[in-house]
């Protein structure tokens, strides 16, 4: 601070008279005043796109049943990025630091996960090494032969979602017990570094097991109503995941425990919370939601990959740092707009762009608002 | 009988030794003050004894108990309250759940406790909804307060409370602890408005450099010639 006034001086009395006005203006034309023209910007451009919408639904340039999906994908998008981010999230403001292997452990579930869906709904379909690596090589059963889906074999998905949470948080607690636990008083940066290792290696785990081809998982369910059976599952299944992650924040101990926790750490240490206990809840929570959203994420989509979660974590982090990044709300506000702007955006923007305006608006929205959209109302 | 007593004890921050071997005592419902220069150690004795700080030797016996190498939670069990000086409340938590993360080590909260502190705090049942990073500066200090009495400490260690108030609320903030300390809450207070401490507290100790300069009643301390041109400001 001192030594940067101390320049600024020096360059004043150098320059003499014109440097020092030169300072006067650019003082005059602070942030702020940029941020607002930059606030205003996307405002404008907000009202503009949905005078569009409301213009081509009138002259029939997009249907309305068109919007309608466009809207209910942004939704279906919005939970499994939202179900994911919340862990993201959560470790950030607790563990303080951003966890870069999150992703990963999306795949890990979503492997896991099907991996016992496929021995439950698969058994005697095909030899159990292949139902476990869950098609891991071409040839052998198809995903029509074992007929996954909620209808027809709902236990076998059922047991598939709870083993992909339960696979995904002992993956974790052990990574931070060999990693994180030992680096807990590093600091951020270095944890950060240590994740993108961690990412790197359990991902490459994974291949190895599981091969690194991309491959069809499900078999098609029958629609209900205007909606995919599968998307209908991932939407209420994750709504009651975070609606039930709401209660336990707001309601019990241990979840005000977490939130303090997130809020003040060293006054958490001091008011008797058992830190290393809340932190082993935050793994189990947020690689749980995790997992669980990589196994609803192929539910809906049909595939699995090894790139699954590293592919999807750009957006769950445009998502958390949009909230507000440490913000458990916030991350769910930022779920809503990155999924809602991915699908909409699809009303002008050819798919492969759609992605690109999510990451466009979250800078616009952080040059206006760097802490994110609850960033500092809301910690937790 | 003694509840605090603390005798040539050692401690710092890692490698770093800032307490040099300093006695102090706080007896039954006793109020004491510790004032001191800047970086005297004040606030790291208070720590210390809090268990927040690296232990290098020396004792700290509560209540006939030797507490050094607890660790924080079990510190609070022994009867001991803290109240550091800045970021003390939980800041997105209403005041409520402030308060009840204050009884945490108890498995259910004791509404009882609630309630006397709201009669000392009346401000606080007003607000009882709100956020405490809601809260103006003197009602966060009132908010810590009485988070460190939800377990009805025999022991409260404060911090610099009145560090960053209104000139107007200080005095407020002395007649409070008086008040505290009139329950028989025993009392050890760091301050840097070191005059009006040592006019409202039992017994004073003047920290230097981490070691222990002078001890005496607060008013013999206000009165000593030497203390007040050093540490007084005349």
């Amino acid at each position: 601070m001192s030594r940067e006034s101390l320049t600024g001086m020096g360059e004043n009395i150098s320059g003499g008279r014109i440097s020092d006005s030169a300072s006067a203006v650019r003082n005059r034309l602070s942030p702020t005043s940029g941020a607002d023209i930059v606030g205003l910007f996307v405002a404008l451009l907000m009202v503009l796109l949905v005078l569009d919408i409301v213009r081509r639904l009138v002259t029939g340039g997009i249907a309305y049943t068109k919007l309608l999906e466009y809207l209910w994908w942004g939704l279906r998008d919005a939970m499994y990025i939202a179900l994911a981010a919340v862990g993201l999230s959560m470790t950030y403001s607790i563990l303080q630091f951003a966890n870069f292997s999150h992703g990963d452990l999306i795949t890990t579930g979503a492997f896991g996960g099907w991996a016992a869906a496929y021995l439950v709904g698969g058994w005697g379909l095909a030899s159990v090494g292949e139902l476990v690596l869950v098609r891991a090589t071409s040839g052998g059963v198809s995903p029509g032969q074992v007929g996954l889906q909620v209808f027809a074999s709902p236990l076998a998905i059922l047991i598939g979602m709870v083993v992909a949470g339960a696979v995904t948080v002992l993956v974790a607690l052990a990574i931070d017990r060999l990693v994180y636990k030992r680096m807990r008083d590093q600091g951020g940066i270095s944890m950060l570094i240590a994740s993108v290792g961690v990412a790197l290696a359990l991902r490459y785990f994974l291949a190895v097991i599981f091969t690194n081809r991309k491959r069809g998982v499900t078999a098609t369910a029958p629609d209900v109503g205007p909606f995919t059976a599968h998307e209908l599952t991932l939407v209420i299944i994750a709504f009651a995941l975070i609606v039930g992650l709401h209660l336990l924040l707001q309601r019990t101990k241990l979840g005000k425990s977490m939130r303090a926790m997130a809020d003040n750490k060293d006054l958490a240490l001091i008011t008797g919370i058992p830190t290393e206990r809340v932190i082993t809840a935050t793994w189990i929570i947020g690689a749980a939601f995790a997992g669980i959203s990589g196994y609803l994420i192929v539910l809906d989509r049909g595939s699995v990959s090894i790139n699954l979660g590293w592919f999807l974590l750009l957006l769950i982090f445009a998502a958390v740092i949009l909230g507000g990044i440490g913000s458990i709300y916030g991350a769910l506000v930022g779920s809503l707009i990155i999924g809602m702007t991915v699908n909409v955006s699809l009303i002008w923007l050819p798919s492969d762009l759609a992605k690109v305006s999510a990451f466009i608006l979250m800078i616009l929205i952080l040059v206006f608002k760097p802490n994110g959209l609850l960033g500092g109302v809301e910690t937790t | 009988m003694t509840l605090l007593d603390v005798a040539n004890l050692d401690s710092g921050y890692g490698d770093l030794q800032i307490i040099n071997g300093v006695d102090m005592q706080v007896g039954d419902g006793e109020y004491v003050t510790i004032v001191g220069p800047n970086g005297a150690g004040k606030s790291t004795v208070m720590k210390s004894v809090f268990g927040l700080t690296t232990y290098m030797g020396g004792s700290i016996e509560f209540k006939g108990t030797e507490i050094s190498g607890y660790r924080p939670e079990e510190i609070i069990s022994t009867g001991i309250g803290y109240v550091p000086q800045s970021d003390n409340v939980f800041p997105s938590m209403s005041v409520m759940e402030n308060l009840e993360m204050g009884a945490y080590i108890l498995d259910e909260v004791p509404q009882e406790r609630i309630d006397r502190i709201f009669d000392r705090f009346p401000i606080l049942e007003e607000r009882r909804q709100q956020n405490a990073g809601d809260l103006s500066g003197g009602q966060q200090q009132m908010l810590a307060m009485g988070r460190a009495l939800m377990l009805d400490p025999d022991l409260l260690l404060l911090d610099e409370p009145s560090a960053g108030l209104a000139p107007d609320l200080v005095q407020d903030m002395f007649d409070r602890i008086d008040r505290i300390n009139d329950d028989g809450t025993g009392v050890l207070l760091v301050e840097q408005n070191a005059k009006e401490a040592l006019r409202r507290c039992n017994r004073g100790y003047v920290l230097v450099q981490g070691q222990n300069r002078y001890e005496d009643t607060g008013d013999a301390l206000l009165a000593d010639e030497q203390v007040r041109k050093d540490f007084l400001g005349g």
